[in-house]
């Protein structure tokens, strides 16, 4: 099935410009609906309220982080399907281990680039 | 003497004094044993009086001692200007990088939205923009200088600091440290922070794990039986 290029994104994060940039690399993939949150709690919210065809979350921000509004979402009956990749500077392994184990679809490390943005968002959703 | 040969002297001597018949004792005997005994409280008192005395100058020394060094440490200094001038050197790194990576992300979000029908027209906006873009990283030089400064400090007051420590032997205590709400808070969220030197694991590791891990989820019992077909 195509991806919807049209589909609505929510990109989280606390540092404006990461959600700038991030933002610019949708754009230039080929999405521009995009929708934005500075923390989990102000993503939940907007999750529950709008359908998103994917986030892109950091991990580390207050007061709630990316791995809790993970876990949040996946525990949500309304929102546990919508795909979810993180996109942080945490790097350990047990990081990667627990995101995965929390439901984590995909995990880029930054800094990262477009080519890899645009690859784990077609590991996830197809190929667009 | 030492204070625990003259508590050993005043017990023979009382123990002296106490065999003693003292119902047919002669006056003489009974003077020569109390004066035993008061020689030796003497000597007791003196040695008694000397060692606290030593005691109470090694006391006074190294007062005097942590004291000196308390100064050399210069707290003052570093509480009133090291510490805050830091802080303020990293503050306006952040504001410097702030300000220079708002120019270059709107110049550059400029060009990609420049029209281009006018070749001539783009391309002298185009280099316009690239100017000030390359202008604007012109922070990096005083964000480094200021960081410079900002080390400068932070290894003055190590030295300071390691220098007390070593002076006074000073020793870590053993106590375990009570975890506080945000360490616990850092713990349980795997709030780790970027690793310095780059990622701690690769993309292309991160990668390889979750390559690992989809078929398995993903198979079915027919495909599982395929594999021992």
């Amino acid at each position: 099935m195509a991806v919807d290029m049209t589909m609505p994104i929510l990109v989280v994060d606390d540092y404006k410009t990461m959600i700038r940039i991030i933002r610019n690399l949708l754009k230039q993939i080929g999405f521009e609906n995009v929708d934005e949150a500075a923390d989990g709690q102000e993503a939940y919210a907007k999750m529950q309220e709008n359908k998103y065809g994917l986030v892109i979350s950091d991990w580390n921000m207050e007061p709630m982080t990316g791995y809790e509004l993970l876990q949040k979402v996946r525990a949500d009956e309304s929102m546990k399907a919508t795909p979810f990749i993180m996109v942080t500077a945490e790097s350990k392994t047990e990081n990667v281990v627990a995101a995965k184990r929390a439901g984590v679809n995909n995990y880029i490390v930054k800094p990262f680039n477009a080519g890899t943005l645009k690859s784990k968002m077609s590991a996830v959703l197809g190929d667009f | 003497m030492p204070a625990a040969n003259v508590a050993a002297q005043v017990r023979t001597s009382l123990a002296s004094l106490k065999a003693s018949d003292l119902q047919d004792a002669q006056i003489m005997e009974v003077l020569k044993l109390a004066h035993q005994l008061t020689d030796t409280m003497k000597l007791f008192f003196s040695s008694l009086d000397q060692s606290i005395c030593q005691e109470f100058n090694y006391i006074a020394d190294y007062i005097s001692r942590t004291r000196d060094e308390i100064a050399a440490l210069r707290p003052n200094d570093i509480k009133t200007s090291r510490i805050p001038s830091a802080g303020q050197e990293l503050e306006a790194v952040v504001g410097d990088t702030e300000r220079a990576t708002e120019t270059i992300m709107s110049e550059a979000e400029a060009v990609l939205c420049d029209d281009e029908a006018d070749y001539d027209a783009y391309r002298a906006n185009v280099e316009a923009r690239m100017m000030t873009i390359i202008e604007a990283c012109s922070f990096q030089d005083l964000a480094g200088q200021r960081v410079s400064k900002v080390v400068t400090s932070l290894r003055h007051v190590e030295n300071r600091v390691s220098r007390f420590a070593e002076v006074m032997g000073v020793r870590d205590a053993d106590q375990v440290v009570e975890e506080t709400a945000e360490d616990k808070r850092n713990r349980e969220q795997l709030l780790n922070g970027p690793a310095i030197g780059g990622p701690e694991t690769s993309q292309d590791d991160i990668d390889a794990m979750f390559a690992d891990a989809a078929p398995a989820s993903d198979l079915d019992q027919g495909s599982i039986d395929s594999l021992f077909d």
